[in-house]
């Protein structure tokens, strides 16, 4: 250990001359670089852990040394800066954001650099919008600055349409703002007229306010109701009414009648008018916000592709964008990036980590003439790779087309409230109509009143309570979803889930948990299990192989001994070498084993299938066996049983094996498993199945499962999936628990049940009304009061959604 | 009486147009853009409040 005189004990970097900090410690000097380190290293042991230092294994560090190493190119970066005065901007994608004390750090760690004016982290979206001096500090400092925080940036530039999603929400909030703010001023003057009405009014004044209110509506309808004016036109224009025509011939028709009785003195309904615009722009907003929730991984699945890579033209290293790489470029790929296209291995072999798009646990050993998926992570190795396929052709790329593909063929969903609507708006204008007629030609009324008889008949038939029967229920509902770590990225999204008939399941990472474990450990004669488990904890220590880290836990778990592994080597694809009290010891697959020289390996034929086997051997020889499967998880087979209560048949579809796939089924008692699907499969299955009628609902986390997300009626995505999953689902679980798909499940059968109620409610309200109004016989004061009770009634009604959720 | 009642209303609707300029200056200026950080700004410890010195 001559070397260690000159590093730190802390974090092993060389001592620079002349600054060596030494600490007495159990007759031991101990040598640090600086304060900090010594001050991290009392800290350390203060707490009990001084076991860090030789659990901690240098040969494989937890941190890849050349992970975060990257070169920034100022020409690389200047597309990306935008130039005003003496102030440039500049977006960028922090990676590795994980708290709110990582943005602190951030925040202060950029704000202090010299010649930045100002930084502001989102901490939603991971992203930096940094305004500096380009004559102080350029773009490339700054990012090699935020680089040796030990965060990964990246440049950013905002897509078209995220920036058209971002202006359509703050236009929204502005309407709903204005509507809410003169809805307000208008309640105050519907109280005087409320209190005119009983205790008799001065006509002057009542005019007045009247007036007034008419004001304060008229930009609630015509500029926060927008949206359902162009919606209900675009609804005429296609000769398909929806719920959007509703709403706005109710308020419509509300304001030109109030305008009317303002003018020739009688009672007034602006409040109507405002109250269902504001109340519905309320419930848009908060589907808005929900969506925007759930989609807030967009940038980082735009890091998948996006970027630069390191190009190798003969001896020179270049950084270029990923969007010039051309098909046969050599291209310089450490371990800790990502791979920027798709490709092949021409030098060097590495583990690679698939997961980001095929959704399998495991990494895969790649060598000389191995595919490389762009978007997996490569983990141990540096690699040379040529590109087989430019960036707008990689495997994610496809992907993501497929994905499109799939959307655009999903036929227009019309919800339980357009189909009312399609039917009750003729209805109601021909009621209207009628009554018109009947009033004018045959009982000779005269004109005016004519017309104010029809355009009551309209109003009292498209009452608040229709309008807000849906929207109301729906935003409680998935208020409720949300509170139980549930989003719904729609309200349609409630009533395609209540329907669902058949529920389809991807198998890695949603039955099971994704992750390994150790199930069970077979000592050969002579060794217990707590020494098995101690000696390859001791060789796999510090391992990144999620293989690794499963035998570390167990023996963590089962408190075997502690040990120190030395001389530590790892074998991509193969296992783990080192040395553990002068005992060489190997840990790996068979395969590696027989390589080592280790004979009569035990042969474990009653295996479950799908578990991997890891064999150990101390001294040479073969000393025991592990097991280690992907578990499933805990609440899998119950929920599984509860859908099958429900009448919901359920299906495997994997990419995996059919052999494991078949069993899991077995396992489960599901209907149907089936393996070695490709995503192109998968897509297909749901379509034929849709194409049978069924309703369905696909629940998965890869890549792989992304275009089956969106080709399925409900697309279900768990959190700790892939981000392109979530994006292209509808709904989402905000922990990976299934429990929570079933209490999804339950609260969009409540809702709709809800939604039901409502509408019956309103439309006994409108069997009661309409007559009355068609004869004229509705007084103002009954039609108001009578209004007020059905909307009071409805949300109401909805609000029982939010109570008593287990109900 | 009326002429009053008048008054404060217009008066009123112009306070309230004050309020209401001030959200859409607000809107605009992308105050709500990010409703999960400013939440846990109060956590963070007061710099020297000239800042910038490093």
């Amino acid at each position: 250990m001559s070397a260690a005189r000159d590093i730190c004990f802390h974090c092993g970097a060389l001592i620079p001359t002349g600054l060596i900090i030494e600490e007495q410690r159990d007759g031991e000097t101990l040598r640090f670089c600086c304060k900090g380190c010594l001050g991290a290293y009392l800290l350390i042991t203060g707490a009990g852990l001084a076991s860090f230092y030789s659990r901690r294994d240098w040969q494989e560090p937890g941190l890849i040394p050349d992970a975060y190493k990257a070169v920034f190119d100022d020409a690389a970066l200047a597309a990306f800066v935008r130039q005003s005065g003496d102030t440039a901007t500049v977006d960028i994608l922090i990676d590795g954001i994980r708290c709110a004390s990582c943005v602190w750090l951030n925040e202060k760690f950029i704000s202090r650099l010299h010649g930045v004016h100002g930084v502001r982290v989102n901490y939603a979206t991971n992203r930096a919008h940094v305004s500096f001096d380009p004559s102080v500090i350029t773009p490339a400092q700054l990012f090699s600055q935020i680089s040796e925080l030990g965060y990964t940036p990246r440049p950013f530039s905002r897509s078209e349409a995220e920036q058209s999603a971002s202006r359509e929400q703050r236009d929204l909030l502005i309407r709903f703002g204005t509507a809410f703010f003169l809805t307000m001023q208008l309640m105050a003057y519907s109280f005087g007229l409320y209190a005119g009405y009983f205790q008799g009014i001065d006509d002057d004044i009542k005019y007045i306010l009247q007036f007034f209110s008419m004001l304060v509506t008229a930009p609630v309808i015509f500029y926060s109701g927008w949206p359902f004016l162009s919606g209900a036109w675009r609804g005429l224009k296609n000769s398909a009414p929806t719920m959007d025509l509703l709403i706005v011939i109710g308020a419509l028709s509300s304001f030109c009648y109030s305008i009317y009785a303002t003018f020739t003195g009688g009672e007034v309904y602006y409040e109507t008018a405002a109250m269902i615009v504001t109340l519905i722009l309320a419930g848009r907003l908060m589907e808005n916000h929900a969506k925007r929730r759930a989609c807030s991984g967009t940038e980082r699945l735009l890091s998948l592709t996006a970027g630069t890579a390191v190009r190798l033209t003969g001896n020179q290293q270049e950084q270029v964008a990923i969007v010039d790489i051309r098909i046969g470029d050599i291209l310089l790929v450490g371990a800790g990036e990502r791979f920027p296209v798709d490709g092949r291995i021409v030098a060097g072999s590495t583990d690679v980590d698939e997961s980001p798009a095929t959704g399998e646990p495991l990494p895969v050993l790649k060598q000389t003439e191995d595919s490389l998926i762009a978007g997996s992570i490569n983990l141990t190795g540096t690699v040379h790779m040529v590109c087989d396929h430019p960036a707008a052709d990689s495997f994610v790329a496809r992907v993501a087309r497929m994905v499109e593909e799939a959307q655009s063929r999903r036929a227009p969903i019309q919800g339980l409230a357009d189909r009312i609507a399609a039917l009750f708006v003729p209805i109601v204008l021909l009621l209207g109509t009628a009554t018109f007629v009947w009033q004018y030609y045959l009982l000779s009324i005269r004109f005016d009143e004519a017309l104010m008889t029809a355009l009551a008949v309209i109003l009292i038939a498209c009452p608040c309570a229709l309008g807000l029967a849906t929207p109301t229920a729906i935003v409680a509902g998935t208020g409720a979803a949300a509170a139980a770590g549930v989003i719904f990225k729609g309200g349609d999204i409630l009533e395609q889930l209540s329907r669902t008939s058949v529920a389809l399941f991807d198998k890695t990472g949603t039955i099971t948990c994704g992750v390994p474990k150790v199930e069970s450990v077979i000592p050969q004669a002579g060794m217990d299990f707590q020494k098995l488990a101690g000696y390859a904890a001791a060789v796999e220590s510090g391992s990144l192989h999620p293989v690794g880290k499963a035998i570390c836990l167990y023996a963590e778990q089962n408190g075997a001994d502690q040990q120190l592994g030395t001389e530590l080597r790892t074998v991509a694809g193969g296992g783990v070498l080192g040395t553990v009290d002068g005992i060489p010891v190997v840990v790996g697959n068979a395969r590696f084993l027989q390589e080592q020289g280790v004979p009569d390996l035990p042969v474990h034929d009653s295996a479950a299938p799908g578990s991997t086997i890891v064999y150990l051997a101390i001294g040479g020889r073969c000393a025991g066996t592990f097991f280690l499967t992907d578990r499933l998880r805990d609440e899998s087979g119950t929920v599984l049983a509860s859908f099958r209560k429900q009448g919901i048949r359920s299906m495997l579809l994997s990419g995996d094996r059919a052999e494991t796939v078949q069993y899991i089924a077995n396992i489960l008692a599901v209907e149907q498993g089936i393996g070695d699907m490709t995503p192109d499969a998968k897509t297909c299955f749901i379509e034929e199945l849709r194409a049978k009628g069924e309703q369905t609902l696909m629940v998965g986390d890869g890549i792989n499962d992304a275009p089956a997300l969106s080709a399925a009626d409900v697309g279900c995505a768990l959190v700790g999936g892939t981000d392109i999953a979530i994006e292209t689902s509808d709904l989402i679980l905000v922990k990976p628990d299934l429990n929570r798909l079933l209490t999804a499940y339950l609260v969009a059968r409540r809702t709709m049940a809800v939604i039901r109620q409502n509408l019956g409610w309103a439309f006994i309200y409108n069997l009661i009304g309409i007559p009355l109004a068609m004869a004229g016989l509705l007084t103002p004061i009954y039609a108001a009061a009578a209004m007020a009770l059905s909307s009071l009634c409805v949300v109401g009604n909805s609000l029982r959604l939010t109570v008593n959720r287990h109900g | 009486m009326d002429e009053s009642l008048v008054l404060l209303m217009i008066l009123s609707l112009f306070l309230g147009c004050g309020c209401w300029l001030f959200f859409v200056w607000g809107v605009k200026k992308g105050e709500f853009d990010d409703l999960e950080r400013p939440k846990h700004r109060m956590l963070d410890d007061d710099e020297d409040p000239k800042g910038k010195n490093t």
